[in-house]
């Protein structure tokens, strides 16, 4: 399995899996398919994905959602068997992460050259846009990679950047752009807007699995996804250079190529977040594009963002928790795992071994010091080594029977964290809290733990053999 | 689904924020599907077709309205930095 070359590809095997529904009926643009994709996240955590092919409006336009949309469809994102668990998948993505750097192969061709608009472009026509959520302010683009260089460091491809950030489609070639102050984006752009220049971009939508979870991962500064994507996939990343001297994914579905346009601001939003909260409006970046480049017949992707658990969940999962993981674990070595699922890691769940009493505080402490931690963890949940933290009845069994709320709960005042918490206190300023449940060790000697329970002998030759046996009764 | 006839029956108002610069952004490209309209007041688009809350403005959502007076104090994100000296502005 894996790595994909393409979108198409990943959808093949998405079929092969039974993980790709076909809606061949026709549907209007609103409210069906976000009302779809939205049906999907309620229906577990196994849900396929879906393509629409008959579009209202549109004579051959092809609509994808859900793709990354559970933990099977993520498995095989990072070319893992379908009933890979979630602790597999993020040890899967944690051991590819830290091969970095791999290896970016640069070649001249690409299927998106098929086809080029460079006058009169209108978005509304190439491409099947779509409101999301009621209260969205328009269409918007939620799953592009949106690439830009340093114009300050033009030729470093180390500082090159792949992003996903939310774009409003606010004219026929016209987009909002949403460039947070903690993306690597918005170095770029302030950097452009010293110069006074406008920022060229290049924004790939319809995109391998891949390298739409490493455009999600807030990686460092002067690590390229591609790169990392490469280390991941343990195969080289292929990308076309624009004119504009900026690296797309050979296999995109679209390429839009435009400019960020120097020291103008412009009404944006609101739309549905990753919280389950519209953001507000606000004066946003303004995109032109100046020429489109697509596929014959290309598809469209897009993530239905609603109240968690939805498909950015997924997006957002194991790219949120590794990079968490290899910080803490680069301080110290007994941290074993990071959960960092929930709401793009404002809760946290971190298992550890145990130096000395006092100790998984001072884990706690660090996460929340790590680069994701400043701007998002605002609760963090210790465990012991032997408590996986992807597993939520163990978690809370630690809970049950670790936690002494005399003196396991700290509470941190007045931290930072993300404008789009709603929460804050003000917006951006949080309390913030770690509970340790972990047990007790000397010197803090609080409790009468006596002895754990463990499992008979021969436990784990029974698991493997019946879980054979379980699988093979199901075909 | 439902067919309507195009921009001929152009909506007067926007219904968001009720301005009355509204404007037509396109067309189905399968001829007389849907419109999609734009308001370059609080630039809302919306399409015919969609449900009556994000078409009529006595429909839409109270929460989602935008008066003039909101438009005028957006917060600004990120904000522009000063220009370097000697460099001259030559962006849009």
């Amino acid at each position: 399995m894996g790595p994909y070359a393409d979108l198409r590809a990943f959808l093949d095997a998405l079929d092969k899996h039974k993980q790709l529904l076909h809606i061949t009926d026709r549907v209007a643009l609103e409210p069906d398919v976000a009302a779809a994709a939205c049906a999907l996240t309620k229906l577990g955590e196994s849900s396929p994905a879906i393509e629409f092919t008959d579009i209202g409006g549109y004579a051959n336009a092809r609509l994808v959602m859900n793709v990354h949309g559970s933990w099977p469809n993520h498995a095989l994102a990072l070319g893992l068997e379908p009933d890979a668990s979630p602790r597999e998948q993020f040890e899967r993505f944690v051991e590819g992460y830290q091969r970095y750097p791999g290896e970016l192969e640069r070649v001249s061709d690409a299927p998106w050259q098929e086809n080029v608009v460079d006058h009169d472009i209108n978005l509304y026509e190439l491409m099947p846009l779509f409101r999301l959520n009621r209260g969205d302010g328009a269409m918007f683009i939620d799953k592009p990679c949106v690439v830009s260089r340093d114009p300050d460091d033009p030729d470093n491809d180390d500082v090159e950047n792949v992003g996903v950030y939310r774009l409003q489609v606010k004219g026929r070639n016209r987009l909002g752009i949403q460039t947070v102050p903690q993306h690597d984006i918005a170095i770029h752009l302030a950097h452009a807007e010293e110069r006074g220049e406008d920022l060229p971009v290049a924004i790939a939508l319809g995109n391998d699995p891949l390298i739409t979870l490493m455009a999600a991962t807030p990686m460092l500064y002067d690590q390229l996804e591609y790169r990392m994507a490469a280390a991941v996939q343990g195969h080289p990343y292929q990308v076309v250079r624009t004119s504009t001297g900026l690296d797309v994914p050979r296999g995109s579905e679209f390429v839009l190529e435009g400019r960020i346009l120097a020291r103008h601001r412009e009404m944006e939003g609101p739309f549905g977040e990753f919280p389950g909260y519209y953001s507000g409006c606000h004066e946003y970046p303004v995109i032109e594009i100046d020429r489109v480049f697509h596929r014959t017949d290309p598809i469209f992707d897009a993530v239905y963002v609603g109240r968690p658990w939805t498909e950015i969940d997924y997006l957002q999962a194991m790219t949120t928790s590794a990079p968490i993981f290899v910080q803490l674990h680069e301080a110290f070595p007994e941290v074993t795992a990071v959960n960092a699922l929930y709401t793009h890691g404002l809760v946290v769940i971190v298992s550890t071994g145990t130096r000395y009493g006092g100790f998984a505080k001072a884990i706690g402490m660090r996460l929340l010091t790590t680069s994701h931690g400043l701007g998002y963890a605002t609760m963090v949940i210790v465990v012991d080594e032997d408590v996986d933290p992807f597993n939520l009845a163990q978690v809370m069994w630690a809970m049950s029977v670790k936690v002494n709320p005399a003196s396991d709960v700290m509470i941190l005042p007045n931290l930072s964290t993300n404008l789009l918490n709603p929460a804050g206190q003000p917006t951006g300023v949080i309390h913030k809290m770690i509970i340790d449940a972990t047990t007790p060790v000397a010197p803090d000697v609080r409790g009468d733990y006596g002895e754990e329970l463990d499992t008979p002998q021969t436990t784990d030759a029974w698991r493997a053999r019946l879980a054979t046996m379980i699988k093979e009764l199901r075909g | 689904m439902t067919v309507d006839d195009g921009a001929a029956d152009r909506p007067t108002a926007c219904p968001r924020c009720r301005s009355t610069t509204v404007g037509v952004q396109a067309t189905s490209p399968v001829p007389g599907v849907w419109t999609l309209f734009s308001c370059s007041t609080c630039l809302y688009t919306w399409r015919s077709t969609e449900p009556a809350e994000n078409t009529d403005p006595d429909h839409y959502p109270e929460a989602f309205r935008l008066t003039p007076d909101q438009l005028a104090t957006l917060p600004v994100a990120p904000t522009i930095p000063p220009l370097r000296a000697g460099d001259a502005p030559g962006g849009s």
